[in-house]
């Protein structure tokens, strides 16, 4: 429950910060940092446009879509407090709501018969697709590490251990880290700004979505890197009591939010047929925590 | 007992007396006989599985002292499971054939043929299932490939169909010769062609290569890479009815296969399951890699079978590592999850070659870049095949998931043990599983996506129209039962539990609570399906709430400004899965064929330009041998010279050979 709370605070100011940070460091003032909520807001009360092309698939997604990120959240704990659904092998249930919320914004964006919508779907379904094998090892490796299977047990006896756990927590860090911008089309894999329909992958998705469908999409985007910098916040507070573990949980996203920011500002989006590469390499990073697992647990022996 | 083998007696006399009913009735009648008597069989032989899933296996002594001395006929636990499995399936395939074959209404022949044999394909793929004797089960199981072979060459004025039937007959009689090799041996050591004489061979031989003769029979059945070359041949031309039924069933046979023999097993559990986790994540990934590219959709099912058959062997594989560490939790879920995904399998690849043979049949083509939008015109059948490629991909919250997350669950179980080859073997075999989840969202997004959305690509000669009720029926009866595992996973697991209970395979394991005992995560994945279903519910309710009164508009789809698009500027299911297939250009040959432009050729002719994948296995490896073999076989085409005094003279000399070798007493 406590998880939950937090990451939907964090979901509302998360995309302000970086955008903020991105204004700053291009020497711009920039919007508030909760301009993002606002503008789904506002996008909630505007009527919709639906492509002559487009059937019920198209209706339908974005609210399958959003309604998968919710369910993905539920599964998510906050150091001792389970999530709302906690179970053995509930990251295995969250991989794969998840993707079924991709399942869909990957069809509704061919119901539209655009080429341009197609093409972004095809990098989406090619980029997720290779990312999900670096998922599945981090987390197979934390359930060798730590003997459980459910992410609230696993992330609460990670942090009994030596400093090469908190080694492979830094590691794990940056494999969610950078499968959060795999997933939210980020950065170093996916401008969000650029204007050339071209080089987009997510925002190409979405082109013919509009009003209240947009507005969830946007929701949903949002919540899924406060989903990833919850994660990634697990990595570190273990069995800390509350007062000391919220604040820290805000001060995590703040930094992951900025650091996203700076990425952002300061580097440019990688060539699209070296992306691909790019996220294997996240799988080869997942083996180094399994191998780290494995030197911790002795099994070299 | 009796009454079970009354019961099953009668299965093969109502096909005989249907067979002879086929040839006699008008043709209007022979679809109705033949639902009738598919459904008279699937009862029969359900009833008596039915009880053996309830613990009480059936057995008797078929032809007491006949030629082949007993015929031990049993149905256990697992029989019955696959038995149920080939009966349903064949019940919706039957059903749907109807339909689908309606407009083959002018050629009766053709038609009464193709029934006798589809009942002779149900007949003896449940009696495979039954038969305890090396000799019976081999005759049984070759009625089953040679009758599922006449099946899919229906349309045998087609080359291409021709030859894929061929690919198929002489594969499948590599797969024979392999198992009566291994039946051989067994013989030679036991004295015995029964099932019985098996353990007792595992029992005092200590090698692994009866398993492996066997895996290799049975795998090519199956389709385990590098024996699945049949598979994408045979599947797209034989009619969608076979060939829902060939992948969902025919091919489970080959796992029953397996699973048989490792029911006598007695040692190498290890090893074993090793070789077959690693065979198993290959086929896997090999499968659903080559499924991501095809544009042909049955051909790409027909992969998408290869790829499944993989997740299966996954769980075969931990279930035999599961006994070599002496760990029940393994063997219950590796095993069980390897069941259930038999199950789930047949119901949703059924579906899937069901309603993409609704699409053909209104069509006329198995290329989906041709197609598009079809949603309109077959709203229904695009459900359908929506509910399958969810289901396929293991996504929740259909049934898909439920098998997969048992392997999941197994594979990290498996995990805790402490030889550090296994651990890596499956950690590795964790990221294959969860990629191949990844590239199945990806090849069945382009495939719906392609077929069923957006703009039709190419005008088609018929305007499409939704199937009749007669094709959509089986398909909702499929989808009620994938509801219903998805939804009550505890009942199948309870059966499963009980079955891998007692399948004898070790005695420890005998009692253990089960799957469901296991693991309350297993139990409960239906409520968080349900709360997932209400969820969805609610966010649409909220939707409909606040865009009531709201304007909406139909308008374009956004071009970036191009006001002239054509459905052709579509994006098509070959450039959906271009980039995947040129990271993988190691593994999917693409050959293309066009003609480059010459030197000095200022007014060029009109060209085409077509390129199609290739078989990595089949196009480096098969053909390479069967190219040498062809060579060295050419040397003795004299002997096939095509003159009948020479065929005499052959069968002249045969028989004196016979009469002599008995006469000096060479033959006894």
């Amino acid at each position: 429950m406590l998880s939950l709370i937090l990451i939907v605070i964090a979901s509302a100011f998360f995309t302000g910060i970086i955008i903020r940070t991105k204004s700053i460091a291009s020497g711009r003032k920039g919007p508030g940092i909760f301009q993002p909520i606002r503008d789904v807001l506002r996008l909630f009360k505007k009527g919709v446009v639906y492509s002559e092309t487009t059937s019920f698939v198209f209706q339908i997604a974005p609210t399958i879509y959003f309604s998968s990120i919710v369910m993905a959240l539920l599964v998510v704990p906050f150091g001792r407090s389970k999530g709302i659904i906690s179970f053995d092998g509930d990251f295995i249930f969250f991989a794969y709501v998840l993707a079924l919320g991709k399942f869909f914004s990957i069809i509704s964006a061919m119901d539209t018969g655009s080429s341009f919508e197609g093409m972004g779907a095809s990098r989406e379904a090619l980029y997720s697709m290779f990312a999900e094998p670096a998922f599945f090892i981090l987390m197979g490796s934390l359930a060798l590490l730590t003997g459980f299977t459910s992410f609230q047990e696993m992330f609460a006896a990670l942090h009994i251990g030596s400093y090469i756990s908190y080694a492979l927590a830094i590691l794990g860090t940056f494999v969610l880290m950078m499968i959060a911008m795999v997933e939210n089309s980020r950065m170093p894999i996916d401008d969000p700004k650029t204007h050339l329909e071209l080089t987009m992958v997510h925002e190409v998705m979405i082109l013919d979505n509009s009003g209240f469908d947009l507005g969830l999409i946007l929701t949903a985007g949002y919540l899924k890197f406060a989903i990833y910098g919850a994660l990634v916040v697990n990595l570190f507070i273990g069995m800390f009591p509350y007062h000391f573990s919220i604040p820290m949980f805000f001060i995590i996203q703040f930094v992951l939010a900025t650091g996203v920011g700076l990425i952002e500002s300061f580097m440019a989006r990688f060539r699209m047929s070296h992306n691909a590469q790019f996220i294997f390499v996240l799988t080869s990073v997942s083996l180094l925590i399994f191998f780290g697992a494995l030197l911790i647990l002795g099994k070299f022996a | 007992m009796m009454e079970s083998e009354l019961l099953l007696n009668l299965s093969w006399i109502v096909t005989i007396a249907a067979i002879l009913a086929l040839s006699f009735v008008s043709f209007k009648l022979k679809s109705y006989v033949a639902i009738l008597t598919v459904v008279i069989i699937a009862t029969v032989t359900s009833i008596p599985a039915l009880r053996a899933l309830n613990g009480d296996i059936v057995g008797f002594l078929l032809q007491k002292n006949g030629y082949w001395g007993d015929i031990p006929v049993r149905i256990d636990g697992l029989s019955a499971w696959f038995i149920l499995i080939v009966n349903f399936t064949s019940v919706t395939g039957v059903i749907y054939g109807v339909g689908y074959l309606k407009k083959y209404d002018n050629s009766s022949q053709k038609l009464t043929f193709h029934w006798i044999l589809f009942l002779l394909f149900q007949l003896s793929m449940v009696w495979v299932c039954m038969l305890q004797h090396s000799l019976a089960f081999l005759v049984a199981w070759e009625v089953m490939s040679l009758s599922s072979m006449l099946l899919v060459i229906f349309d045998h004025d087609k080359p291409k169909t021709l030859k894929a039937g061929l690919n198929y007959l002489v594969q499948m009689h590599i797969s024979v010769t392999f198992l009566t090799i291994g039946f051989i041996w067994v013989y030679l050591q036991t004295g015995s062609f029964s099932f019985e004489a098996l353990p007792a061979f595992f029992g005092t031989t200590n090698t692994i290569w009866l398993f492996l003769i066997f895996f290799i029979g049975f795998g090519i059945k199956a389709g385990f890479v590098p024996l699945h070359s049949w598979l994408p041949h045979a599947h797209p031309a034989a009619p969608s009815h076979v060939s829902g039924v060939m992948s969902g069933v025919i091919v489970k046979l080959g796992i029953y296969g397996i699973f048989r023999i490792i029911t006598f097993l007695r040692t190498d559990f290890l090893l074993l399951g090793e070789i077959v986790v690693t065979v198993s994540v290959l086929t896997g990934v090999y499968g659903i890699l080559n499924a991501a590219i095809h544009r042909d959709f049955k051909q790409m099912l027909a992969y998408c079978t290869i790829e499944n058959i993989g997740i299966i062997g996954i769980g075969i594989g931990l279930g035999m590592i599961g006994i070599a560490n002496g760990s029940p939790v393994l063997y219950y879920l590796g095993f069980g999850g390897a069941l259930l995904h038999v199950l789930n399998h047949s119901l949703f690849k059924s579906l899937l070659f069901y309603s993409a043979g609704s699409v053909y049949q209104q069509t006329h083509t198995r290329d989906m870049d041709q197609l598009g939008g079809l949603i309109k015109q077959m709203p229904k059948t695009a459900l359908l095949f929506l509910a399958g490629a969810i289901a396929i991909g293991g996504l929740p919250p259909f049934n898909g998931f439920v098998s997969e997350f048992i392997l999941y669950s197994g594979l990290l179980e498996g995990l805790k043990s402490n030889d550090l080859s296994q651990i890596s073997l499956l950690v590795f075999t964790l990221a294959g599983l969860s990629i191949i989840g990844g590239i199945s969202i990806l090849t069945f997004t382009k495939t719906f996506g392609t077929i069923f959305l957006g703009n039709e690509r190419s005008p088609l000669k018929h305007r499409p129209e939704e199937v009749s009720l007669n094709m959509l029926f089986p398909q909702y009866l499929i989808v009620a039962v994938m509801l219903s595992v998805a939804f009550f996973p505890q009942f199948y697991l309870n059966v499963i539990g009980s079955l891998l209970g007692n399948m004898g395979i070790s005695q420890v394991f005998a009692g253990q609570a089960g799957l469901a005992g296991y693991s309350k995560s297993i139990a409960h994945i239906n409520l968080y399906f349900l709360l997932f279903i209400v969820l969805i519910a609610l966010s649409w309710y909220a939707r409909a709430l606040v865009l009531k009164g709201r304007p909406s508009e139909i308008q374009p789809t956004w071009g970036c400004a191009y006001v002239a698009p054509t459905p052709k500027l579509q994006y098509t299911g070959k450039s959906y899965s271009k980039s995947l297939g040129k990271m993988f250009g190691f593994l999917l040959t693409e050959e293309k064929k066009y003609k480059e432009l010459k030197e000095g050729e200022i007014f060029p002719e009109k060209r085409t330009y077509a390129s199609h994948y290739l078989d990595f296995f089949e196009n480096r490896f098969l053909n390479y041998i069967t190219h040498h073999l062809v060579y060295a076989v050419n040397y003795f085409k004299f002997i096939q010279n095509g003159r009948v005094q020479s065929y005499v003279l052959y069968g002249i000399v045969f028989m004196l050979a016979v009469f002599m070798l008995t006469v000096l007493n060479v033959l006894k």
